[in-house]
């Protein structure tokens, strides 16, 4: 039953004109990830026109094509710009941007978008044979159990942050007195606002981040002396295919990473907490914790497969 | 390295005043349909208090040792940082575009020494060329300001 369902559905997805509907997605949907401010939701709904004269299939296609390349694209700015284009990028800047300041962008990119694709697709295999089952564990998740996952991330948090664990917390507690201004979705009181109309939206995640990870960034850039050079990525064959052969060495960490990510995500809100999660069970499991946080390419693959099999678990 | 501790958690100190006295306002207990608007905020803001006290006493407890920052550091800094201050106190009067188009300008002849046809080519260019993808194409409105209206948007 499952089988036959999950290759009816790969027929259809590897037909010529389908095939040709994902590419052009994918493309767009990576520069729309690239662009600031932009990301995976504002671009389907963006290019949503375009499917009003396809097959619904093809346009359904299409629209998922976007929103994987969007998320990639946003793991294009995390890793280049050490800004990460959705939450759930952030732990991608970890090791990402190290490594692409060390000139290894190539590598890092390489092995983000083999994760994304090794997570997508162990979950989106998961997801056919098991959905009944995990719908009705999903049922049964309340705020208790959404409680326990969110505390466990942002413990995770601070075991991870190294120095100070004081200033970790005091990030985290800013983190949520930002995300609490504005309208109080329960109450409907007005938070934090003082009056001001332009605050009653509260603050959005892509201006907060753009401001404490890009402004930041230039600032350290010029403290250290040096001109703003960004990074430089070599993308060629090469790069890739020699990536490509150390990634099966992490192959702990994709499998992990597609669990947690899986487990996590086919409930809502999982994606974020299953890349941090299974970034610290990566560092945790490592040979070379230390190597965390300056530039390892496993601390690329496991938010980025992770995050990849939350979302496509999630239906 | 030191200063900058204290400095910091003092900020923080009165932005967690700040959140508790509006968390006072909407009220911090149990109304009959669950806790009120306050209740939340307020205990961020008291473990927030609690974090900068901590941090005030670690600081305390250290030695001065190294600057925060070096003396021949702050210039470059500060040079990129008040312009970009500038200009966001500009975009309130007189929108994105222009606001933009000026610190480019301004940055490009100050810091880069560019000639003047590249800095007016460059700046002008990009925010037109900004402004369609945005109003035009992407339909995103964004701050504008007089320059825009007398334009007829």
């Amino acid at each position: 039953m499952g089988f036959e369902n999950l290759f009816l559905g790969f027929q259809v997805a590897l037909q010529p004109y389908n095939l040709f509907l994902a590419v052009v997605g994918i493309t767009l949907g990576t520069i729309i990830g690239v662009l600031p401010g932009l990301g995976g939701a504002n671009g389907v709904a963006i290019l949503l026109p375009l499917t009003f004269s396809m097959p619904p299939t093809s346009a359904i296609i299409l629209l998922t094509s976007i929103y994987w390349g969007a998320l990639f694209g946003g793991a294009i700015t995390s890793i280049l710009f050490n800004i990460p284009g959705e939450p759930w990028s952030v732990a991608t800047t970890f090791d990402g941007f190290p490594m692409a300041k060390r000139g290894e962008g190539g590598q890092a990119l390489t092995a983000a978008f083999t994760s994304s694709f090794v997570g997508a697709l162990f979950s989106v295999i998961l997801i056919t044979f098991f959905a009944p089952i995990l719908a009705e564990i999903a049922l049964k998740f309340g705020p208790p159990e959404f409680f326990a996952i969110q505390l466990l991330t942002f413990s995770s948090f601070i075991g991870l942050g190294g120095g100070n664990p004081l200033k970790s917390l005091v990030s985290i507690l800013l983190g949520f007195i930002l995300a609490s201004v504005g309208l109080d979705i329960v109450t409907g009181a007005l938070r934090l606002t003082f009056g001001l109309t332009d605050l009653m939206k509260g603050f959005d995640f892509i201006i907060a981040v753009i401001g404490l990870f890009g402004i930041g960034e230039i600032l350290l850039t010029m403290e250290e002396g040096l001109s703003f050079k960004g990074t430089v990525a070599k993308m060629n064959p090469k790069v890739v295919w020699e990536t490509w052969k150390i990634l099966p060495r992490y192959y702990r960490t994709f499998i992990r990473g597609s669990f947690i990510g899986f487990w996590m995500g086919f409930k809502p809100g999982g994606a974020t907490p299953a890349s941090f999660m299974s970034y610290a069970f990566a560092k945790r499991f490592s040979k070379h914790p230390e190597r965390f946080g300056k530039g390892e390419l496993e601390g690329v693959v496991a938010p980025e497969t992770a995050a990849h099999a939350a979302g496509g678990a999630y239906p | 390295m030191r200063a900058a501790d204290l400095t910091t958690a003092a900020v923080l100190a009165a932005v967690g005043v700040l959140v508790l006295w509006d968390a006072l306002r909407l009220g911090i207990g149990w109304s009959t349909d669950g806790p009120k608007s306050g209740f939340f905020p307020f205990w961020l803001a008291v473990v927030l208090l609690a974090c900068c006290l901590g941090i005030t006493a670690q600081a305390l407890r250290r030695a001065g040792g190294v600057p925060f920052v070096a003396r021949q550091a702050i210039g470059p800094v500060l040079k990129v940082l008040w312009p970009a201050t500038a200009a966001v106190l500009l975009m309130q009067f007189v929108g994105l575009y222009v606001a933009s188009t000026l610190y480019m300008g301004f940055y490009m002849r100050w810091i880069g020494r560019h000639s003047w046809p590249a800095v007016v080519g460059m700046s002008v260019g990009f925010s037109v060329v900004t402004f369609l993808l945005f109003e035009k194409w992407f339909l995103v409105p964004m701050p504008k300001g007089p320059v825009e209206t007398w334009f007829g948007y």
